[in-house]
C-alpha cells in the first residue's frame, strides 16, 4: 500500500488542493467561500502547503484591499495526482 | 470546515465536493463586449459623418479612437471583474489568451497598412477584413469555451459579413461609406451588441 500524503490527508487542505486543483487561481475569499471554513484556520492551512511548495501565494491590494491569491505549484499538481492515486489502491478503485 | 484525519472514503468525498464547488459555468460579464461594441458603433458613425460632411480622408485617424481607448479600458475592466469573483479557471486563461492573440493581429496589421501606406500604398481595407474575419472568429471560439450561443451566433454573423466584404475586395468593388459602414455597424450589432446585453442580462437573472 502507498502511503497517504500527511499534507494533503487533512480535511480542509485537501479541499483548498481540490479546488485549486480544478482552477487557474483563486483567492482567499473565494476558498474561504467554497471551504466554508473559517478565516483564522484557513489562513493556517494555506501556509502549510505554501511552506512544503504545494501552492504559490501572492499578497497583493484590490483597490484599497489586501487580496491573497493562491496557485497550484507543478510540486502540489504531482503530490496531489499521487494522493488520488494511493486512495485509489485503498479503495480499490 | 474543521481541520481533522480524514477516512479515505471521506477524502474521495471532499474531492468531490470541491470539484463540483468549483464546476459552476460561469460566461462572464457583458460590460467588455458592450463597451467595444458601442465604442466601434460610435467611432464608425463618426469617422461616416465627417467623411460626409468634409469629404476630407484624413478623418479615417478617427479609427485609432478604438484601439486606443478600448486598449486602456479593457484590462482595467477585466482586473475589476476578476477580483469581484475571485477565481481564474482554465477557460478564463484560454479566452483572455485568445483576445489577447487577437490584440497582436490588430498591431501586425496596423503595422503592414502604415508600411504600405509609407510606399503610397493604400491597404487599410486589410483593417475590415481583420474586424470582420479574425475577431467574429475568436468570438465563436469563445463562445464554444464557454457555451455560450449568443456568442456562436453573433461571430457567425460577423463571419459571413467579413466573407462577403472579402469577396467585394477580391471582386474589386469598391466599399462604399453609404452600404458598408451600416453593414460595418450591423456587424459590431450582432457582434458584441447583442451578446453582451444577452450575456449581462443572464448573469443578472443567475
Amino acid at each position: 500500500m502507498k502511503e497517504l500524503d500527511p499534507l494533503l490527508h487533512s480535511q480542509l487542505r485537501l479541499a483548498v488542493m481540490s479546488i485549486l486543483m480544478n482552477v487557474e487561481q483563486a483567492d482567499f475569499v473565494y476558498l474561504k467561500e467554497k471551504t466554508e471554513s473559517t478565516a483564522g484556520n484557513l489562513s493556517i492551512q494555506i501556509e502549510k502547503l505554501s511552506t512544503a511548495g504545494y501552492i504559490s501565494v501572492e499578497k497583493g491590494f484590490s483597490g484599497k484591499k489586501p487580496r491573497t491569491v493562491c496557485q497550484v505549484t507543478e510540486k502540489g499538481r504531482e503530490a496531489f495526482e499521487r494522493y488520488v492515486e494511493a486512495l485509489k489502491t485503498y479503495l480499490n478503485l | 470546515m474543521e481541520e481533522k484525519r480524514l477516512t479515505e472514503q471521506e477524502s474521495i468525498n471532499i474531492i468531490a465536493t470541491m470539484i463540483s464547488r468549483t464546476k459552476e459555468r460561469y460566461i462572464g460579464d457583458g460590460n467588455i463586449m458592450l463597451l467595444w461594441g458601442w465604442l466601434i458603433i460610435l467611432v464608425t458613425c463618426l469617422v461616416w459623418l465627417m467623411l460626409a460632411l468634409t469629404r476630407n480622408p484624413a478623418w479615417n485617424w478617427l479609427w485609432f479612437l478604438i484601439p486606443v481607448v478600448g486598449g486602456i479600458a479593457t484590462p482595467i475592466m477585466a482586473k475589476k471583474s476578476e477580483y469581484k469573483r475571485g477565481v481564474t479557471t482554465y477557460s478564463d486563461k484560454i479566452s483572455s489568451q485568445i483576445w489577447l492573440t487577437v490584440g497582436i493581429i490588430a498591431i501586425v496589421c496596423t503595422i503592414i497598412c502604415l508600411g504600405f501606406g509609407i510606399m503610397g500604398i493604400r491597404v487599410w481595407t486589410l483593417m475590415f477584413i481583420y474586424a470582420l474575419i479574425i475577431v467574429p472568429f475568436a468570438e465563436i471560439a469563445q463562445g464554444l469555451i464557454v457555451r455560450e450561443k449568443s456568442l456562436i451566433a453573433g461571430g457567425a454573423c460577423g463571419v459571413v459579413i467579413g466573407l462577403f466584404t472579402t469577396s467585394c475586395l477580391i471582386c474589386d468593388i469598391p466599399l462604399f461609406a453609404y452600404w458598408f459602414l451600416p453593414m460595418y455597424i450591423l456587424a459590431f450589432a450582432c457582434m458584441m451588441l447583442i451578446p453582451g446585453y444577452i450575456i449581462n442580462h443572464k448573469a443578472r437573472t443567475k
